[in-house]
């Protein structure tokens, strides 16, 4: 039995896209009433849920680990039990949601002004529900739509997009199969506006003089992410004023 | 954006576990029928022809397209492959079956895809919004393929007449399965089978020779009877083999014997691993190197190897009978001892059919069609072919593939796919060498010569980044004469500081050859260049082995440059690798060089640095030697060719000179530097090569052989091997030590390309080095590219690629190298042997002296110092009286009537050519001296007496 | 487990109209809020469910892999039982905060499922002594608004009556050796019969009265609940006082028949929800957390 082609002749993946494509994204922001924010996103296959416990909480009590000068981040992700494939035993705690959540509170330290609430704690819960590759950019962007649904102030958008690298092709948002088959995977947070990166980490190896092309792979793709979760955001401030003006 | 795209999920359950994955489908994907208004037809690459005027098809004279479906791509891809048959329409959902399915098919229906002139058309149809189609309740995947096909057949048809109706456009669905083409036809899609078009194509009557002749399943049954009990379904074998009550293992067929085989079985059992096959039905259709499953059978009916020669010699279906009898003959009496383990294949894991040189034989009736052919490869069975144009193809060698083998069939049914030529022509036994060693000929595919640098061809700027100009330097090469492909250059100059600086310089082929392109994978698939007598298949295209890469005198080359600082005593002080340009100053020949060295009156540049060389090559020999290093020694010959005939007519084994060694002493410092360097830098992936210790067991026939001349070879290490080697000189035999040293040849093991993180003994026994690689001939060797580029990387001049540190990817590249290496050789070596039979055919017979180098039971192997040829003497023959032989294992002797004949006696033979088997010529040699009565054969025996005193002689003892 | 800090007059006001038959929300004390049951939102799993009762979100998924029976069962599949309490549901169950809860939960419902009725485990069976299906039912708390018991006891259901297993055929040579062969046609699977699956109902004890489906605000008010486990047919599987207060045996007998009765109910509409959604087939557009 031959391997999967990634890439055919034709230009087409496994699953019918273009090398710089993205799979179908839709989100929602808003899922939950008793979170201060909220919202959910899939991107293909993979799903994710995130929801913002603000500002005011953490100031005294068990859970003060306050900063005199600016708010902490702290953010946990899970991944449910039937997310995976094969079942995984544990939603959190292991070694890989640990990095995660590590990687997701330096994103979001990056993007959040923190400085604007001292003393203060920002939760971020996220939770996969699906896992189909890309699970990183899709926590990445639910978090952002529900810490925008919070109404925290940040310095803008933090979109993510991850990149692979097959036969001198550049191929953005992998999907499980592409990201299986082992080649150099890039993971990249961006904030559009300014063009600066938030996260950027990269498995495997990749010879320097193909990085340009993955990243900016992945950077467009954030691009792309960037204009859709605009949209949503949009769209939900639109139904929600419609909802308070009636 | 996809917002528009469709989106669909496709299940599967592998194992136990689902698997989900996205599926989309989307409608930007082309018809590829250029000028398709509906679709714009096809973005870029090969295309469909607008028009399609030929191949005029009787069945449907109006242009058309094909669409075969995966069985037709799987077995006729012989047609499929002619020039007459253009475009085709390749559907994703065939090609990824086929791709499943056959390795070997996929590869070449993607270089015919690649070719512009065929006209073919990949059509990603499992993602266009119109033709994918789900899985449907109660559907198997193979029904749910085939109806996509129709789907998408039909799907054209429509989408054609859209385009324009005038010119009724249409496709047309080839397919062999007779329900499928039913369901077609009913959905007013025009089927046909693949050889009711091919047979409706008028104008290319030859097509049909090419057609697989495959029987359909039942019509099978219905005529003939029975012969061979049915081969069992795979997931009944995989059952079998996993609860141990078949094995699993490769069918190897006897040479000697057509109703005898031998059957490998895989993994590391201790008992069991060879089991015997005896007798047509219990080979039950297996072929050569096909991957069986075996039963077993109980021990009292296990057999013993049959010592007897049987050739199928048949020509009736009928004669099954016969058989039956013949097999009797192989059921010898023989001891209890003798019995190997025995079974019967019941089933066949993997076919490795592969297409078969060889000749026709012409079938007794006039008018027949049916033929049988006989492959060249004694272990192929003969197979029946169709063909119109037998009288033309006999006395020729032929091409002919297997396509099935019935179970009411004698033999397996093929086609004919190609005409090689008239037989014993030079041309012809060439390619049929080549052939039957696998070698990759074929003349470069226009993708391959496409990554070629243009012409004319000069350094840019771009090139010479992290390149060093080295072109001041006198540089000069030392190569055997007439050679074009020069990869190795050489200098040597004294540095300010008293040291001696050396430099080896390596054409820079990776330079050219870029990871992953199309010449790239076909250099890689080649593997090595292939010498034969008198031709070179190339490895790279022309332009790069003989022209840009070849590091030719007076222009400017680009290199890889090893360079040394040593000091007088060949002591390495610096190594440092660097990309560069040289200039070489001079391309000599070693005699050239020689001669330089040894004039006294010279004192140029060149000369001066190549007695620099000369003197530092002796003390690194020295030293190496002292380490262990093993001289060897094989008789090459080298033909001199007729400069018109290219006949040739002088044999002579190959002289060496001091520059020889002086060439190689750097060439080998060169090689193992690099790779110190490159398993520095990538402990787990470097390519390296290693030469294993022979076991000890191997040296028995050398120190047998030693010792019967009172002399002692120790082999407990490789040092004293060599030690022993070089004292052992008899002064009333000067030849003897050569002879040692060809017999101590015999013994080693086969040095092999390997990836360092899959294995840890990297030593080199003959050289005596802990690491070694090749690096100094990346012009004839794919694994001197793949070391090229990881020094490079090494060094930071080139860019990695994730195949370069992938050691899985490096052992199958590694397997690949090993295997076309053994190759090459062999071809090489059949190449020489048929020369050799020109040669003695022109030259008639002649006697020669000779050396014994092994005794065997009923032969002595004898080699000819004077050609270098090697040579069988048989004592025992067909149709002749047994001689008195005794045979003693321990000295090594054999004794004929009274006659003791031991290793390195020396013998007078007489040597000839036997052309009674026409396909398979050979050299033969008959016992001229000592004289034996009966045995061999008078000095001056004519070639018509040859076998009279013979023939005289069985009178007389009757 | 999630709690709301309620001040002394709130109770009171609670308390008093439950007394009237009238609650915060309007309901009577044997009212339901609406429930949203979906289907196979999580397209990975063998069987999935999501449930929306009130604020409580309840998403199951159900795994069904192959492995060995009991040894005390050796012709029966099995079922495990796993229950995260995110923190997606309150930031007290971040890190190992929701494990007590979960645990508990998940050893609730192996109670109710340890009957032969509940679930025909036989059919899990492939072959005795060597091989079952057994299914993972993990539940996954994403928000909770009160009565979690009984929200995940539906949403286990409708997961499990979601469930598909693929068929598989045991392969037995002559020797005995035996080898699993599964089917490639995607439709050929095994559906579980939930016709015998029971829920929960947790009837809160408020002053003197006892409501079904408690807010959060109403479950700060009651002093000890009772969880019964109430098949289709009305008939009690299972029953477990929960709370710190206590409860006199009269009530609980007249707890009893109210669950019965309710349950009944609940079962009905939950069946026929589940049956029209099935009905749709394929062409049913999903909605997940999108609506």
């Amino acid at each position: 039995m031959a391997g999967l082609e990634l890439l055919s002749d034709q230009g087409y993946r496994v699953d019918g896209r273009r090398a710089r494509e993205l799979r179908k994204i839709q989100a929602r922001m808003g899922v939950f009433a008793q979170a201060d924010g909220s919202a959910y996103i899939e991107q293909g296959n993979t799903k994710a849920l995130a929801v913002v416990y603000g500002v005011p909480r953490g100031i005294g009590g068990v859970r003060s680990r306050a900063l005199p000068d600016r708010a902490l981040v702290n953010c946990q992700y899970s991944s449910a039990t039937f997310s995976t494939g094969e079942r995984k035993r544990r939603p959190h705690g292991d070694r890989k949601s640990c990095e995660m959540g590590l990687q997701l509170r330096q994103t979001f330290e990056a993007a959040i002004l923190t400085q604007l609430h001292p003393r203060s704690q920002i939760d971020i819960y996220v939770q996969v529900l699906q896992a189909d590759g890309g699970t990183y950019a899709a926590c990445v962007n639910a978090a952002t739509l529900a810490v925008l649904d919070a109404g925290i102030p940040m310095r803008d958008f933090v979109c993510a997009c991850s990149a692979g690298f097959v036969e001198g092709t550049a191929l953005a948002d992998l999907s499980h199969v592409e990201e299986a088959a082992g080649g150099p995977q890039l993971a990249l947070a961006l904030l559009p506006a300014s063009g600066q990166i938030a996260l950027l980490e990269m498995d495997a190896r990749l010879h320097e003089d193909h990085l340009e092309q993955v990243l900016e792979a992945a950077a467009q793709a954030a691009r792309d992410v960037h204009t859709l979760l605009d949209h949503v955001v949009r769209q939900h401030v639109r139904e929600a004023s419609i909802l308070l003006g009636d | 954006m996809l917002k528009s795209k469709t989106f669909l999920k496709k299940t599967r359950a592998g194992g136990v576990m689902k698997i989900v994955r996205e599926h989309y489908l989307r409608d930007d994907i082309g018809c590829g029928a250029p000028g398709c208004a509906a679709c714009g037809g096809a973005h870029g690459g090969p295309a469909l022809e607008p028009l399609p005027q030929d191949p005029a098809s009787s069945l449907w004279p109006r242009p058309h397209y094909l669409l075969p479906d995966t069985n037709v791509l799987l077995h006729q891809i012989d047609v499929l492959e002619d020039p007459a048959i253009r475009n085709v329409i390749v559907l994703q959902t065939v090609l990824q079956e086929v791709r499943n399915r056959s390795a070997p098919v996929y590869k070449r229906i993607r270089d015919v895809t690649n070719n512009q002139e065929k006209h073919f058309y990949t059509f990603t149809n499992e993602h266009h919004r119109e033709t994918y189609v789900e899985q449907e309740q109660g559907e198997n995947a193979n029904d749910r393929n085939d109806r996509a096909i129709r789907v998408a057949a039909k799907w054209y048809n429509e989408h054609l007449k859209k385009m324009s109706a005038e010119n009724q456009l249409q496709v047309i669905f080839i397919t062999n399965d007779r329900k499928n083409k039913e369901k077609a036809v009913e959905e007013g899609i025009p089927a046909f089978t693949c050889e009711e078009y091919v047979k409706s194509l008028t104008a290319n009557p030859e097509l049909i020779d090419r057609l697989a002749c495959l029987s359909e399943e039942g019509k099978e049954i219905e005529s003939g009877k029975i012969i061979f009990s049915e081969h069992l379904p795979l997931s009944k074998l995989q059952q079998g083999i996993k609860s141990g009550i078949y094995l699993q293992g490769t069918f190897r067929a006897s040479r000697e014997n057509y109703l005898e085989a031998t059957v490998w079985i895989h993994g590391d059992t201790e008992e069991n691993k060879e089991i015997i096959l005896q007798g047509l039905k219990h080979l039950n259709r297996a072929v050569h190197e096909d991957i069986v499953a075996v039963e077993l059978f109980p021990k009292s009916q296990w057999v013993a190897p049959s010592s007897v020669v049987l050739q199928d010699e048949g020509q009736n279906e009928d004669d099954v009978e016969k058989e039956e009898e013949r097999e009797q003959m192989l059921k010898t009496a023989v001891n209890e001892k003798m019995l190997k383990p025995t079974g019967r294949v019941v089933g066949i894991i993997k076919r490795n059919w592969r297409p078969y040189c060889g000749m026709l034989s012409k079938s007794d009736i006039k008018e027949s069609r049916r033929h049988l052919f006989t492959p060249a490869d004694k272990r192929i069975p003969r197979i029946r072919i169709e063909t119109r144009q037998a009288s033309t193809l006999e006395g020729r060698r032929i091409i002919v593939a297997i396509d099935g083998w019935p179970r009411n069939s004698r033999y397996p049914n093929g086609h004919f796919v190609k005409n090689l030529g008239d037989v014993g022509e030079k041309e012809t036994e060439t390619e049929v060498l080549l052939l039957e060693h696998d070698v990759p000929h074929q003349p470069f595919s226009q993708a391959v010569l496409s990554f070629l640098p243009k012409m004319p061809w000069s350094i840019t700027e771009k090139d010479m980044k992290n390149r060093e100009d080295l072109r001041h330097l006198c540089v000069c090469s030392v190569d055997p004469p007439g050679c074009t492909d020069i990869d190795d250059a050489l200098h040597c100059r004294e540095l300010k500081n008293g040291n001696l600086e050396v430099g080896v310089h390596i054409a820079d082929v990776s330079h050219f050859i870029r990871p992953g392109n199309a010449l790239d994978q076909e250099s890689a698939r080649r593997g090595t260049t292939v010498y034969l007598c008198e031709k070179r298949i190339d490895m790279v295209p022309e332009l790069l082995s003989s022209n840009l890469c070849s590091l030719r005198c007076n222009v400017d080359r680009l290199a890889f440059s090893c360079i040394w600082e040593m000091n007088h005593n060949a002591e390495i002080l610096k190594t440092r690798f660097t990309k560069s340009v040289i200039n070489s100053k001079a391309s000599l020949t070693y005699a050239e060089a020689q001669m330089r060295i040894d004039s006294a009156t010279v004192n140029d540049d060149i000369t001066i640095s190549l007695r620099g060389l000369n003197k530092l090559a002796k003390i690194l020999k020295k030293g190496r030697i002292e380490k262990g290093a093993l001289t060897l020694s094989s008789p090459e010959i080298r033909f001199h060719m007729d400069s018109e005939t290219h006949d040739p007519i002088d044999l002579q084994t190959k002289e060496l000179r001091e520059t020889n060694s002086m060439v190689e002493e750097f060439m080998l410092l060169a090689n193992i530097s690099v790779a110190k360097k490159i398993h520095e830098e990538f402990s787990e992936h470097a390519l390296l090569r290693k030469h294993p210790a022979p076991p000890p067991s191997n040296y028995e026939i050398l120190v047998k052989a030693a010792k019967s001349k009172n002399l002692e070879i120790k082999t407990d290490t490789a040092k004293s091997l060599a030690q022993s080697l070089d004292q052992a000189e008899s002064p009333a035999f000067p030849y003897l030590n050569t002879l040692l040293r060809i017999l101590a040849t015999r013994c080693m093991m086969q040095a092999v390309y390997f990836c360092s993180g899959m294995d840890n003994d990297f030593h080199h026994y003959g050289l005596a080095s802990p690491i070694y690689t090749h690096f100094t001939s990346p012009i004839r060797r794919y694994a001197d590219i793949i070391v090229h580029r990881l020094l490079a990387v090494a060094i930071g001049a080139d860019c990695t690629y994730p195949e370069l540190t992938d050691k899985h990817k490096l052992a199958d590249i590694c397997k690949n190298l090993n295997f076309r290496h053994k190759m090459a050789q062999y071809a090489q070596r059949a190449s020489v042997a048929f020369h050799t039979q020109l040669f003695f055919k022109s030259k008639g017979i002649v006697s020669e002296e000779a050396y014994i180098l092994f005794v065997r039971k009923n032969a002595i192997v004898v080699l000819i110092p004077k050609y270098g040829l090697e040579g069988t003497v048989f004592f025992e023959e067909k149709d002749k009286p047994k001689p008195h032989l005794i045979y003693d294992d321990e000295i090594p002797s054999l004794k004929i009537e009274g006659i003791v004949f031991h290793v390195f006696d020396k013998v007078k033979v007489k040597i000839m050519l036997d052309s009674s088997n026409l396909q398979h010529q050979k050299i033969r040699m008959a016992l001229v001296e000592p004289q034996i009565p009966g045995i061999s054969i008078p000095t001056d025996s004519s070639n018509a007496d040859l076998n009279e005193p013979e023939k005289k002689k069985k009178k007389l003892e009757k | 487990m999630a709690s709301v800090v309620l001040s002394e007059a709130e109770k009171v006001y609670i308390v008093h109209g439950v007394q009237e038959d009238l609650r915060v929300d309007g309901r009577s004390c044997e009212d339901y809020r609406s429930v949203e049951v979906e289907t196979d939102v999580v397209s990975n799993t063998s069987g999935s469910a999501r449930v929306k009762l009130g604020h409580t979100d309840i998403l199951v998924g159900v795994k069904a892999e192959m492995g060995t029976p009991k040894l005390e069962k050796p012709n029966e599949g099995y079922l495990e039982f796993f229950v995260d309490c995110s923190a997606n549901a309150t930031p007290e169950f971040e890190g190992r905060g929701g494990d007590d809860l979960g645990t508990e939960i998940a050893n609730t419902l192996y109670r109710i499922f340890n009957n032969k009725s509940s679930v025909d485990l036989k059919s899990l069976c492939i072959s005795p002594r060597e091989h079952c299906w057994i299914l993972y039912v993990d539940v996954l708390l994403l928000e909770c608004g009160g009565n979690l018991f009984d929200a995940i006891s539906i949403a286990v259901k409708a997961a499990l009556f979601n469930t598909r297993i693929p068929r598989v055929r045991v392969l037995e040579d002559e020797e005995g050796s035996k080898d699993i062969e599964l089917s490639d046609d995607p439709y050929d699977c095994i559906r579980l019969s939930v016709e015998n699956v029971p829920c929960i109902v947790t009837l809160c004890k408020i002053g003197y009265r006892h409501v079904v489906d408690a807010t959060l605000q109403e479950e700060a008010c009651s002093l000890a609940s009772l969880l019964v486990s109430v098949t289709s047919k009305g008939v009690v599987t299972c029953m477990r006082k929960v709370g710190k207060g206590s409860l006199d045996p009269e009530s609980i007998f007249e707890m009893m028949e109210t669950s019965k009765r309710v349950g009944k109910v609940l079962h009905t509409s939950l069946q026929s929800i589940l049956h029209k959604e099935e009905s749709l087939g394929p062409k049913r557009q999903k909605v997940g957390f999108l609506g």
